[in-house]
C-alpha cells in the first residue's frame, strides 16, 4: 500500500459517550497501521461498541480526535465518513431487513461515482456467491451468517481503507464463525485495514496481528495477538478465561 | 342504493389518498404524527388560487376553459407554482420548528404538540389573509357525463382521478426504483445504519417534506375544484387522512391510496345510509377498528 506502514486510523485521547456528562470511552489512544488486523477485546460493558461507534460518528465525541490516514475526521458528519474510506458494520441491526439483498447493495453503492456502481455490486456478488444466488430475497430472511456477509458486503462496496466490525460472530455457530473469520482474513489480505471488536477471543486471535484490551473505557493492554493468546494473566483478567485446567474460553 | 355514491366516494377517496401519502411518509421517516399536514392541503389550495388569479389578471386568455374542463390554463400553471410554494412552506416550517426540535432530540409527544401548534397558526394565518368565506377556482358549471351503469362524472372529476392515479404510480416507482427512494426506505428502517451507509438523513427529510407537501397541494386543488376552498378544508380532512394512513400501513404509498379510496367509499356510503352528520364517525370507526384488529394496516409489516 502507501508508504512504510503509516497509521491507517488513530484516536488521540478520545473521550466519548451518549450523555454529555457521562463519558463511556475515557481517553483512548489507539492506532492501527495500514493493512493490519487488530482485535479489540474486553468484558461486557467495557465500552468496545461505544468506542467504535464514536469513531464511526454514531456516538458524540466529547474531546480528543480521530484521524484517518493523517486526516482529522473527528468532526466529519457520520454519512461523510464512508466517503473518506471508513466503513463500519454495527453490532446489531447492521442490514436493512425490509429491503432486498440487491437494494441493500445498491444503496451502499450510491456513494460511488455512477459509472462504478454496477461494477462494484457485481464484484461483491462474485465475492459472496450466497448473496448472488437470490438478490431479490428480503435481507430479513437471511440466516445469521448470511446477514453478516451482507453487512460486510455492504461495507466493502465502497472499497474502504479501514473496515470496523463490531462482533460479527455474535450468535453464529462455531462453523459459521470460522467461515466469517476466514472471509475477513481474506479481505484483510487484500490490503484492507480491519478493526474487529470480538468476544470470540480464540477464533479472533487466530486471524489477528495485534490485540487491544479495553476495560472500563480505557485501553489496558496492547500487544501482538500471538503473545496475548498465551498470556494467562491477561486471559484470566480480561478475556473471561478460567485458569489452565478448567473450562476453556467460549 | 344510488350508484353515484361510488363515484363520489372514489373522488373523495383519491383526495384522501393523496393527503394520506404525505402523512404516511412523514410518519415513517420522522416518526411522529404530523397534525399540520391538513394545513398543507389548505395552503396548497389557496396558493394555487392566488397564483391562478394573478396569472388570470395578467392574461385573460389563460382563463378561457380548456376543452371540457371548468378551468383555463391559469390553473395548471398555478398548480405547478403552488406545489413548489407549498413544498417551500413545509421546508420553512421544518427549518423553524421541527428541525430545531429534532436537534434537541425532543420526545415524540413534543413533536406532535408542535405540529398541533403549527396547524393552528397556519390555519389562522389563512383566515387572516383570505377570510373564512368559501371561494372557488371557477364559477363555471359543469355537466356530469354519463359513464354507463348509472354513473355520472364531470370532466374535472375524471381528470382528478386520473391525476391521482398517475401520482401514486409515480411516487411508488420513485420509492422502489430510485436512489432517493431507497434512501428514504433506509432512513425509515434504521436512521443510524443509513448514516453509516453514507445517506444524509437531512436530505431525505427535506425530500419527504417536499413530496408530502406537493401531494397535499394537489389534493387541496382537487378539493377546491370539486367542492370549495375554505381555511378549514385540510383540518377537516385530518381524521380520514390518519384513518387512511394507518389502514394502508405506515410507510406504504399504494396502501395509503387504496385505504384512502376505502375511507372515501365508506364515508360516501355512511352519508347515504345514516346521514351526512355521521361522515366523520365513519373515518373514526375505521381508525379504531384498524388499530384494534390490524394495527400494522393492510400493507404494513407487524413489528
Ligand atoms: N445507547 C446507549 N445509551 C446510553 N448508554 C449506553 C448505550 N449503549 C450502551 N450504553 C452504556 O455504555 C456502556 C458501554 O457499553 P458498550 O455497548 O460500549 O459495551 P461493550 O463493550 O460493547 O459491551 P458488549 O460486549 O456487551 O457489546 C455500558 O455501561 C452501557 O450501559
Ligand atoms: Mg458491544
Amino acid at each position: 500500500m502507501t508508504g512504510p506502514q503509516p497509521s491507517a486510523l488513530s484516536t488521540r485521547a478520545l473521550v466519548a459517550g451518549y450523555e454529555p456528562d457521562l463519558p463511556i470511552v475515557r481517553g483512548v489512544d489507539f492506532s492501527i497501521r495500514s493493512g493490519e488486523l487488530v482485535i479489540v477485546l474486553g468484558p461486557n460493558g467495557a465500552g468496545k461498541s461505544t468506542f467504535v461507534k464514536a469513531i464511526a460518528g454514531l456516538v458524540p465525541i466529547h474531546s480528543g480526535a480521530t484521524m484517518l490516514g493523517g486526516f482529522d475526521i473527528t468532526a466529519v458528519p457520520t454519512h461523510e465518513k464512508i466517503r473518506h474510506g471508513l466503513a463500519f458494520v454495527p453490532q446489531t441491526e447492521n442490514i436493512f431487513a425490509t429491503m432486498s439483498i440487491h437494494d441493500n447493495l445498491l444503496l451502499a453503492a450510491n456513494v460511488l461515482p455512477k459509472e462504478k456502481r454496477s461494477r462494484r455490486v457485481a464484484d461483491l456478488y462474485a465475492m459472496f456467491p450466497d448473496l448472488a444466488a437470490r438478490p431479490s430475497l428480503r435481507a430479513g430472511q437471511l440466516s445469521g451468517g448470511q446477514r453478516q456477509m451482507l453487512a460486510v458486503a455492504r461495507a466493502l462496496i465502497v472499497e474502504p481503507s479501514v473496515l470496523i466490525l463490531d462482533e460479527p460472530s455474535a450468535g453464529l455457530s462455531p462453523k459459521i464463525v470460522q467461515e466469517v473469520f476466514a472471509q475477513l482474513k481474506a479481505i484483510n489480505d487484500t490490503g484492507v485495514t480491519i478493526i474487529l471488536v470480538e468476544q470470540n477471543v480464540k477464533a479472533a486471535l487466530a486471524i489477528a496481528d495485534r490485540a487491544a484490551i479495553l476495560v472500563e473505557g480505557q485501553l489496558r493492554h496492547e500487544g501482538p495477538a500471538a503473545t496475548l493468546a498465551e498470556d494467562p494473566i491477561v486471559a484470566e483478567l480480561y478475556l473471561g478465561a478460567r485458569p489452565a485446567g478448567k473450562a476453556a474460553t467460549p | 342504493m344510488n350508484p353515484q355514491l361510488i363515484m363520489d366516494g372514489l373522488i373523495a377517496g383519491a383526495m384522501i389518498g393523496l393527503g394520506a401519502i404525505g402523512i404516511t411518509l412523514t410518519y415513517s421517516i420522522l416518526r411522529f404524527a404530523n397534525f399540520a399536514h391538513g394545513e398543507m392541503i389548505s395552503w396548497g389550495a389557496y396558493l394555487a388560487l392566488a397564483t391562478s388569479g394573478l396569472l388570470g389578471s395578467l392574461s385573460g386568455a389563460l382563463l378561457k376553459p380548456i376543452g371540457p374542463f371548468s378551468f383555463g390554463w391559469s390553473l395548471p400553471l398555478a398548480v405547478l407554482a403552488a406545489v413548489a410554494l407549498t413544498a417551500g412552506l413545509a421546508l420553512l416550517v421544518d427549518a423553524l420548528l421541527f428541525g430545531p426540535l429534532r436537534k434537541r432530540r425532543s420526545a415524540v409527544i413534543i413533536m406532535v404538540m408542535a405540529s398541533f401548534g403549527a396547524s393552528l397558526a397556519l390555519r389562522s394565518l389563512l383566515e387572516f389573509i383570505f377570510t373564512s368565506k368559501p371561494v372557488y377556482f371557477s364559477k363555471a358549471l359543469q355537466i356530469a357525463l354519463p359513464l354507463g351503469g348509472g354513473l355520472r362524472a364531470t370532466p374535472d372529476q375524471l381528470l382528478s382521478l386520473a391525476v391521482a392515479a398517475i401520482l401514486v404510480v409515480a411516487i411508488h416507482i420513485l420509492l422502489t426504483r430510485t436512489a432517493i427512494g431507497r434512501s428514504m426506505r433506509a432512513v425509515s428502517e434504521n436512521q443510524q445504519l443509513a448514516g453509516v451507509a453514507g445517506i444524509d438523513a437531512r436530505k431525505v427529510i427535506r425530500t419527504v417534506w417536499m413530496l408530502g407537501a406537493g401531494l397535499a397541494c394537489i389534493a387541496g386543488v382537487m378539493a377546491g375544484l370539486l367542492v370549495q376552498i375554505r381555511p378549514y378544508m385540510g383540518f377537516d380532512l385530518l381524521l380520514p387522512l390518519f384513518a387512511a394512513a394507518i389502514l394502508g400501513g405506515i410507510g406504504s404509498v399504494p396502501g395509503a391510496m387504496l385505504a384512502g379510496l376505502i375511507v372515501g367509499l365508506a364515508e360516501a356510503l355512511g352519508v347515504q345510509l345514516i346521514g351526512a352528520e355521521w361522515r366523520a364517525a365513519v373515518a373514526f370507526m375505521i381508525l379504531v377498528f384498524v388499530l384494534l384488529l390490524r394495527p400494522q394496516g393492510l400493507f404494513g409489516r407487524a413489528e
